[in-house]
């Protein structure tokens, strides 16, 4: 069964809110697909309306051969879901309520083998409100498998946990992928969705403002790179004004800080006119611009205008 | 939570009313239609919203929703579960009661029947409210504006015959009258038969409620009542309730009516001699056996006659010594008591309490069963014009022994009427008993048998003042 993903046109409107403004997507089968965006963006609207929990204005979803909008109730025969934190009753045992959700589902798998693989056997009999917060996501995981889904929903769902848990669910999602399930996941954590995600969308404000592979998406945005130097002895701040693409300059006594757009040739220049002042070089430090400087650009409103130029 | 609503508050009042009605002979028997309801009203007016609310304000349902299941199954699934928990508080009562000495209900499986139908009544209610609330503690407050008027003024922990009329016709809008007369009616009465407005009227309730809550149903507190688009579907609710209220008000159901039992029993005559008693009241004259030591008879009175049919001849009240005057127990309910009041002398009833004494009064002087010829069935009868006012919690209850006593004492030389009084109360079960007392303007019907109890009570509390003594 495909679990090919497409969103087509969707719009959803609040009150005078557009929390969706026309938005399309394409996941393709076995691929871990990221929605980003900051809070208010989007990504809840559009995660809820692939799940037929909220009907959208206009537009089309189908997963695999099922049209969402038109057979909710199928479509969630196939998808899994694990929300940012599950709540259950209190004292229903991992067991428990790993057997009742598979009952829910035409196709099931058994709750021994998801407390296996979710490293739950230990408290496969300890009531939910017993288990930690680490335990309680690797079971809100388990519950989106309960069914052999073929596409898997992931709501934020590092948020909240420690390093260690987030490094375990990391593992997992990797290994989602390793087996072949379809994932999109949501999240606030860049460098989490640099790490795991085949391609991500930018949400902002309902719209869909950049997508693609992390790479390209930071290769391609004119997000300029970061600059650190310091040297033996105090430099002329407007001598080094006259260097070729730089920005944003800032002198601090030996150390400068600037950013530029083409790095070999700024420093190209830069060496030379050190060397013609016989200034020696410290330190130089080079950073690339990171998915969460693109993110931070394209949502800061600066990028709005350059949608066009990044989305694929 | 559902501990203690569930199980924790029937056992508790279980136990107040075993302390209130503690003069009763049968322990609980004729309240236990009272202690189900409210066992049945706390888990479904509290227990069943305050875990919905709960759940859904964690998020609990949220995960549900998820999955391929509807919000009926989550409903229904409620509902169920609710009933078992609602059921095993009701066996639990059920049990205690036994264990300290009620005797089993009558018609068990209508019984169950009963209490199933009531349990979907206040489950349907307790939908509604787990719905309008946003959050728990709403629950709480809207759940204690049902549960509170409903113990008070409708019919449930306060009975019926003591409230003014006003509160007995807003008490046909609640279902908890209907609920305690179903249950009574199985534990004590005449099983189902008898209830089967009641259990239209709680169907009806319950049906309304369940369909609004799943209409009104909210997956996530976010959804905020306010904002439910579907918050019309209140009015079925509310129409039904008052449907079921007005078909009791044309059917003339809202009468005072304490004891569920009555409406079934034949009505007594009180003139005619009840053949099922086991001594006659009125034994035709017959010269005492030979076998049979011959009693001092006093003259002018029947000879004392042994029945025919059975053993030891029975003394008659003439013959009674101040040994067996002696013997009563005086042990009965104090004057305050809930159980046989006695108005004390400072308590001044107002005019309208005054001039309704002052009816009474006069009636009795009148009453053809307080005219009868047997002495004893006559102060029966008049006794009865005590008993049944305070069995139906009248009002004025405390005064009207008062006037029986001053009449009793108009009819009888103090002597004599000790002797009656004290042979009434060494012989509670013999003669007829009266149940209705109306046409003395005494609201009200009680059942014989818990008539006969409180006319034992005043009989003994009579003899004492009469003779000096202290009772209770």
């Amino acid at each position: 069964m495909s679990a090919h993903v497409v969103v087509r046109q969707l719009s959803k409107r609040y009150g005078v809110v557009d929390a969706l403004r026309e938005v399309s997507f394409e996941i393709q089968q076995g691929e871990i697909f990221g929605l980003l965006g900051p809070n208010g963006a989007g990504k809840t609207t559009a995660l809820e309306c692939l799940v037929g929990l909220r009907e959208p204005d206009t537009g089309e979803i189908v997963i695999g051969e099922t049209d969402v909008r038109r057979a909710p109730a199928e479509a969630r025969q196939r998808i899994g879901v694990a929300l940012q934190s599950t709540a259950l009753q209190d004292k229903i045992t991992p067991r428990e309520a790993l057997a009742l959700f598979g009952s829910f589902y035409r196709e099931r798998e058994a709750p021994g083998v998801l407390l296996e693989r979710f490293a739950l056997l230990d408290k496969a009999d300890a009531p939910f409100d017993s288990l930690s917060g680490g335990q309680k996501q690797r079971l809100a995981l388990a519950l989106a498998f309960v069914n052999r889904p073929h596409l898997v929903l992931l709501d934020e769902p590092t948020t909240g946990l420690d390093p260690h848990a987030r490094r375990e669910l990391h593992h997992e999602i990797i290994r989602m992928k390793q087996e072949g399930y379809t994932v999109l996941l949501t999240t606030h954590y860049l460098e989490e969705a640099e790490q795991l995600c085949d391609r991500i969308a930018i949400l902002h404000e309902g719209r869909v403002i950049a997508m693609g592979a992390p790479r390209e998406l930071i290769a391609g945005s004119s997000t300029l790179q970061t600059v650190t130097l310091v040297a033996s002895r105090p430099i002329a701040e407007e001598r080094l004004r006259g260097l070729p693409g730089l920005e944003s300059l800032r002198c601090d006594g030996t150390t400068a800080y600037f950013r530029t757009g083409s790095t070999s040739s700024t420093l190209t220049a830069l060496l030379r006119l050190l060397d013609e002042q016989h200034v020696e070089v410290i330190d130089l430090q080079v950073r690339k611009a990171t998915l969460e400087d693109v993110f931070l650009d394209l949502t800061r409103g600066t990028a709005m205008e350059k949608p066009a130029e990044l989305t694929r | 939570m559902a501990l203690l609503y569930g199980y924790l508050f029937p056992v508790i009042y279980l136990g107040a009313f075993w302390v209130l009605y503690r003069y009763e002979k049968v322990p609980l028997l004729h309240h236990m239609g009272e202690l189900l309801t409210v066992s049945v009203l706390g888990g479904a007016c509290f227990g069943l919203p305050t875990a919905m609310v709960s759940e859904r304000e964690r998020g609990v349902w949220r995960r549900y929703r998820l999955a391929p299941v509807g919000s009926w199954a989550v409903v229904l699934s409620t509902i169920v579960a609710r009933y078992f928990i609602v059921l095993s508080a009701g066996v639990l009562q059920l049990a205690i009661a036994l264990a300290i000495g009620m005797t089993a209900p009558e018609h068990p499986w209508a019984l169950a029947l009963v209490f199933s139908v009531v349990s979907f009544a206040f489950i349907g209610l307790g939908l509604v409210i787990a719905m309008l609330a946003d959050s728990v503690p709403a629950v709480q407050a809207l759940g204690q504006c049902l549960f509170l008027p409903m113990l008070i003024i409708g019919g449930v922990a306060v009975p019926l015959a003591s409230l003014p009329p006003w509160a007995q016709h807003v008490s046909a809008f609640f279902p908890g009258r209907y609920a305690v007369e179903a249950l009574q009616a199985c534990v004590s009465g005449r099983g189902w038969g008898e209830t089967r407005f009641d259990l239209v009227a709680l169907g009806l309730i319950g049906a309304a409620g369940c369909v609004t809550g799943a209409k009104l149903f909210r997956w996530e507190s976010g959804q905020r009542f306010r904002a439910t688009a579907s918050k019309l579907w209140l009015v079925p609710t509310l129409a039904v309730w008052f449907v079921v209220g007005w078909l009791a008000e044309s059917r003339g159901r809202i009468v005072i009516k304490p004891a569920p039992a009555t409406t079934a029993e034949s009505p007594a005559t009180p003139l005619a001699p009840n053949p099922a008693t086991s001594v006659p009241v009125t034994p035709p004259p017959a010269a005492p056996s030979a076998t049979q030591p011959a009693p001092t008879v006093i003259a002018g009175s029947p000879a004392p006659v042994p029945p025919v049919v059975s053993g030891p001849p029975k003394q008659r009240w003439e013959l009674l010594t101040e040994a067996d005057i002696a013997s009563l127990d005086y042990n009965v309910p104090p004057d305050s008591a809930v159980v046989t009041p006695i108005a004390s002398a400072d308590d001044i009833p107002d005019d309208v309490t005054d001039r309704l004494l002052a009816n009474l009064e006069d009636a009795l002087l009148k009453w053809p069963p307080g005219l009868v010829e047997d002495p004893v069935q006559r102060v029966l009868n008049l006794m009865a014009v005590a008993g049944v006012p305070d069995l139906v919690q009248n009002p004025v209850e405390r005064f009207v022994p008062i006037i029986v006593q001053r009449h009793l004492e108009t009819l009888y030389p103090k002597d004599k009427l000790v002797r009656i009084l004290t042979w009434i109360a060494l012989h509670p079960n013999d003669g007829v008993m009266i149940e209705d007392v109306s046409e003395l303007g005494l609201e009200g019907v009680g059942s014989g048998d818990l008539v006969r109890e409180r006319v034992y009570y005043y009989a003994i509390k009579f003899v004492a003042r009469l003779t000096g003594r202290k009772a209770g």
